[in-house]
């Protein structure tokens, strides 16, 4: 459908918006501190545990064990475990990092800044995104839901700035 | 992109149609296409197995299943 | 399906400027991209600055634990439901899902004739105006997705009835719109407010745009 609306009137009727915070939905909830304990809690590492889960996601999104993808990455199996299960204490190799890489046809030097081997230049939005998916993933199979997330954030994993 | 249809209707379903459309403050055409998306609101429910009930207002007892599926 | 593009206009709030956007007919792929990659980091920013700062209960936004992909979602197909939403500068900065079909009008002098109803409407938290946030990018998206609901309801025979839940924090701006305050709704989970919007009070609002 198209809309037929005026530059005068936009910038008039935006004015109504001072001061506010514009919503609307009847599923609003009381939000508060409590509510939100887990998102305002920054975990540590948070990045690499985003790494691993990632990982896991898209190991998931094509129905991969942890053994095929390790053995389809040439990647030794312990290390994919612990990647996966984000112990935050384990610093990939940067060999294994660039078979994942290769294997889910992301940008590298964005997927080493993920597992913590590279300094970080603009990743926050990028650390950010995979805490969200992350947080998504409660099921075997993939939701559409966490389809259309995957997608997103393989998008931005490989556009061209990532080389 | 717009598709036309003519639509054949008895007596008795036009003058349904015209006093719903009085009614409703909408044209004919608006109402029947209120009614292809309530259809389909209610079809969607159903196949996902849901019932669809009347509530009498005043006992609060779900009266009725519709059974349109 | 690609989204039709409306050209409308926001307020760059710190030049006072008027920018150029679209209004798109359709929430897409890209729409929930924006919404993990951009809007959620600056939204748990706000969130982690509001428990810092110990905000009450009524600083917090109410619409900050929405999923806009389950949203979406949801009404894939279906005729009743339609998605819109305003991009700026290639990042989308509001996106609001309606129901053509599913709602009828509350208000006395209205009641049970068709009207649009907002299903759900939310720009995106660098937008958001607040003690605790810093100073809005722009203004202006959200009484563009307002109108949009209320052109919908002009196209569809409805006479441009619109009505929706507000969130406690955005009451004033519906005011400010000439929509009618119902109240406390009982039959809201939350007791959200109730507004509409009466025949009336639509062509002031597209009329004018101007504070009451």
């Amino acid at each position: 459908m198209k809309f037929n609306i005026s530059k005068e009137w936009c910038l008039a009727a935006a004015e109504l918006e001072e001061g506010t915070i514009i919503g609307a939905g009847d599923l609003a909830r009381n939000s508060g501190p409590q509510e939100f304990a887990q998102l305002t809690e920054a975990p540590p590492d948070e990045s690499r545990i985003a790494f691993g889960q990632f990982i896991t996601l898209a190991r998931r999104r094509r129905q991969l064990s942890v053994e095929a993808l390790a053995e389809a990455t040439e990647v030794d199996i312990g290390e994919l475990l612990a990647i996966e299960q984000h112990d935050s204490h384990f610093a990939a190799e940067p060999r294994t990092v660039y078979q994942l890489a290769n294997y889910f046809s992301v940008s590298r030097p964005r997927l080493m800044e993920l597992a913590g081997l590279m300094r970080p230049k603009n990743s926050a939005v990028v650390q950010e995104a995979m805490k969200f998916a992350a947080r998504s993933v409660s099921v075997a199979e993939l939701t559409e839901q966490e389809k259309v997330v995957l997608e997103g954030l393989v998008t931005v994993l490989t556009e061209q700035n990532g080389r | 992109m717009k598709k036309t249809m003519t639509l054949n209707l008895t007596d008795a379903e036009m003058q349904v149609l015209e006093e719903l459309s009085a009614k409703k403050d909408l044209s004919k055409t608006a109402l029947l296409r209120q009614a292809l998306r309530l259809y389909q609101m209610v079809e969607v429910r159903l196949e996902k197995g849901d019932k669809l009930f009347f509530e009498d207002d005043k006992t609060k007892e779900k009266a009725e299943v519709m059974m349109l599926s | 399906m690609t989204a039709t593009v409306t050209p409308i206009f926001l307020k760059n709030v710190a030049s006072g400027q008027a920018i150029n956007a679209e209004l798109l007919d359709a929430v897409e792929q890209q729409q929930l991209i924006d919404w993990v990659m951009h809007w959620l980091p600056v939204r748990d920013k706000y969130l982690h600055a509001l428990k810092t700062a110990q905000a009450p209960a009524a600083a917090w936004p109410q619409s900050a634990h929405w999923n806009w992909v389950s949203k979406v979602v949801q009404i894939q197909g279906l005729l009743a439901h339609r998605a819109l939403c305003v991009v700026c500068e290639n990042v989308t900065q509001g996106m609001m899902r309606i129901d053509v079909a599913g709602k009828r009008c509350r208000i006395a002098s209205q009641k049970g004739l068709d009207l649009v109803y907002v299903d759900y409407l939310e720009i995106a938290p660098w937008n958001w105006e607040g003690p605790y946030f810093d100073p809005p990018r722009y203004r202006g998206v959200g009484t563009v997705l307002l109108r949009a609901a209320i052109e919908t309801s002009l196209a569809e025979g409805f006479k441009g009835r619109i009505g929706l839940h507000s969130l406690p924090q955005s009451t004033i701006f519906y005011e400010r719109c000439g929509l009618t305050n119902c109240g406390p709704d009982p039959a809201s989970q939350w007791k959200l407010p109730y507004f509409e919007m009466t025949p009336e009070n639509t062509q002031a609002f597209l009329g004018k745009g101007t504070r009451q």
